[in-house]
């Protein structure tokens, strides 16, 4: 992916731009508000991570001039305010997803991946297919081998999330606020609770588990299940 | 000390002081001007009294007995406080030793000459008697200047005196008010200088003064307890992060060494970091900005929801987990903020509670209040430790070894006060119920 990356803290860019290289992204590093609207003009990028203390240009108010032209490039917005106000404005300003410092690398390489390959209009799906696994979003039903599965609601969203995301790591925060809509972290493991249900559902009968846990970062589905 | 002229106390004081006196002066020449034209009618109804007389006796009679009545009166000794003259058509005095000329018939002040001291002012009655004749009674105007002297000496007097007295109880006044607020800005300026030991001295009078003095040193007593809880806020964190720090530290040592380590040590990070998150939180929930974005929230959706979603990690641990939700109460908040602290007080009890513990959440509602409960069948906390628990970092003498970092009912406690509402601890006997109780809105 070509991703642009406007950050002014040359720590955290470095951090962040060395890990994005090593997993096979192109950076394209800017430090300053105009120049930032400027990149996003001039090139095409899959993804823009957009830090929101810009020097000359807020980080916002390039968001927002970016989405006057129109400029639908999926935005990612780092910010060290978490107060639940200025997520609000950000989302506002046309944020697709926003992320507070400090946070995991993991973490946001699993948003932009999220972030970058969301399809346009994926929401109209009304079925999803990854491998043995169907998924009627209009029925609420599954089945795995055509053989049904019984899901409550919340394990239902769990693993619809999963199935968006197909082959792609889903972090525990991106379920609590895709699934519960918290964008605070209980310290306790109401995700893991529930994704163990599914996985028993899901594996009952069969030998495999279709969901892996990717150690320190979160769950992915397995595309070959 | 300040200036008498720039001290309230003293231009108070004083302005009281001056209106007294003031007043005083307009009393004492109401009094003269009273008692002066009281005196003047009253010599004047003598005169017309004693000429009335003397006319009255003696109309039929003959002059040389009028001049004979006359000298006789002025003789006496008992009334020679008046002055005679009679007059005949002509104008030449005919009888009496009043030396002036023929006034007019009525009441009028004339001049005469005084045997003594020559020309001299009276106050005299003419009236006409038979025969042409006419009589004029006098009475010297000295005697009354006399008595109107006098009253003003006496009155003068009586002034300079009030004067002297309230300019005295001016500075008496001004002077205890100023030491009884010097006492108070002492203690200001000492507080300020940095010695929060001092309070404002109190008398036994319990009087405004004291009244002040005694808010004031509730408010410093109040205040002084605040710092503390600061400080040891402060050197809790301080506490509470060397050990994770320490931890980390140690973990990273064994990085290539130990395997998992590396692990281990990101999640020590992550512990630390949220102690952090936790404690940003509280305060962003304690600053109250945030009411300003508070919405109509469903309470039986949001505490059905959570109730849900924490059933199966309760049902894992060999917990269960009961819930009795009324409908339809709406409360006005932040569906989050609401949620966390349910999450918070579930933690909780999944947190200290052995295995096989039953835990319950209820809520129920009045017209004005909307009441959430978590209550648990576990070994609860001492009566006397419920207040403590909701304060940061405070933890049960019997959770120090299990995990948690004694922030979550700080936060429960702070989001109830965002809401407006009030929290309880209470004994569930066996095991801790803590209840929220936060003002219901109608659904928006």
């Amino acid at each position: 992916m070509h991703i642009l990356l406007a950050e002014d803290d040359t720590e955290t860019a470095r951090f962040i731009a060395e890990g994005l290289t090593a997993l096979g992204h192109q950076v394209t590093h800017v430090a300053t508000g105009p120049l930032a609207l400027q990149a996003a003009s001039d090139a095409t990028f899959d993804a823009v991570i957009l830090d929101r203390m810009l020097p000359g240009l807020d980080g916002l108010e390039v968001l927002r001039q970016l989405r006057a032209v129109p400029n639908r490039v999926p935005v990612l917005v780092l910010t060290a305010l978490g107060g639940i106000a200025d997520r609000v404005d950000g989302l506002d300003a046309g944020a697709d997803d926003y992320l507070v410092k400090p946070f995991a690398f993991v973490e946001l390489a699993a948003r932009l991946n999220a972030l970058a390959r969301r399809v346009p209009g994926p929401e109209q799906t009304t079925r999803i297919e990854i491998g043995e696994i169907a998924l009627d979003l209009l029925r609420r039903e599954v089945t795995r081998c055509g053989k049904p599965v019984h899901l409550q609601p919340r394990e239902f969203a769990l693993l619809e999330q999963l199935m968006r995301q197909a082959g792609r790591v889903v972090t525990r925060t991106m379920f609590l606020e895709n699934v519960w809509g918290f964008h605070f972290d209980p310290q306790t493991n109401i995700v893991e609770s529930h994704l163990s249900r599914l996985r028993t559902k899901l594996r009952e009968g069969f030998s495999d588990d279709p969901i892996e846990t990717i150690r320190g970062s979160g769950y992915r589905i397995r595309t070959d299940a | 000390m300040r200036k008498p002229r720039a001290s309230a106390a003293y231009r108070i004081a004083f302005t009281y002081s001056a209106a007294f006196t003031l007043a005083i002066l307009l009393l004492g020449v109401a009094i003269y001007i009273a008692a002066d034209a009281q005196f003047r009618r009253q010599q004047d109804a003598a005169l017309v009294d004693e000429a009335s007389a003397l006319a009255h006796e003696y109309n039929e009679g003959d002059l040389p007995e009028i001049r004979h009545a006359i000298a006789r009166r002025e003789g006496s000794n008992t009334i020679n406080a008046y002055g005679y003259a009679l007059f005949d058509r002509t104008g030449h005095r005919v009888g009496g030793g009043l030396n002036t000329r023929k006034p007019p018939v009525g009441l009028q002040d004339i001049v005469f000459v005084d045997p003594v001291e020559g020309a001299d002012h009276a106050r005299a009655y003419a009236t006409d008697l038979t025969r042409g004749l006419r009589l004029v009674v006098a009475r010297d105007s000295e005697s009354l200047e006399g008595i109107d002297q006098t009253i003003v000496l006496i009155f003068g007097g009586a002034f300079v005196l009030v004067i002297g007295l309230s300019v005295f109880g001016a500075l008496l006044l001004g002077g205890y008010l100023q030491r009884r607020l010097d006492g108070i800005s002492g203690v200001a300026r000492a507080i300020m200088a940095g010695d929060m030991a001092q309070r404002v001295p109190l008398s036994d009078r319990r009087d405004e003064f004291d009244a002040v003095g005694s808010a004031l040193n509730t408010m410093l007593d109040r205040i002084g307890q605040l710092m503390d809880n600061l400080r040891q806020v402060s050197s809790d964190v301080a506490h509470d992060l060397r050990t994770p720090l320490l931890r980390l530290r140690n973990q990273l040592e064994q990085v290539g060494q130990v395997p998992g380590a590396a692990e281990r040590a990101i999640e020590q990070g992550d512990a630390v970091l949220a102690l952090f998150a936790a404690l940003l939180r509280i305060a962003e929930v304690e600053g109250g900005a945030l009411a300003r974005s508070f919405v109509a929230t469903d309470m039986t959706l949001v505490v059905t929801e959570i109730a849900e979603s924490y059933a199966p990690a309760f049902a894992d641990s060999g917990r269960t987990l009961g819930w009795s939700v009324a409908p339809g109460i709406t409360v006005l908040g932040d569906r989050e903020l609401i949620a966390q602290a349910l999450i918070n007080l579930l933690d909780n009890a999944l947190l200290h509670t052995p295995p096989g513990t039953p835990v319950a959440v209820s809520l129920e509602a009045d017209a004005h209040v909307a009441t959430v409960s978590v209550a648990d069948a576990g070994p609860g906390v001492p009566p006397g430790d419920h207040a403590r628990i909701l304060q940061r970092f405070a933890r049960g003498e019997a959770s120090r070894t299990t995990p948690g970092n004694g922030l979550g009912l700080s936060l429960v406690a702070a989001v109830t006060a965002a809401h407006g509402g009030t929290i309880a601890v209470d004994d569930n006997r066996p095991g801790l119920r803590v209840t929220l109780r936060i003002p219901r809105v109608d659904a928006a």
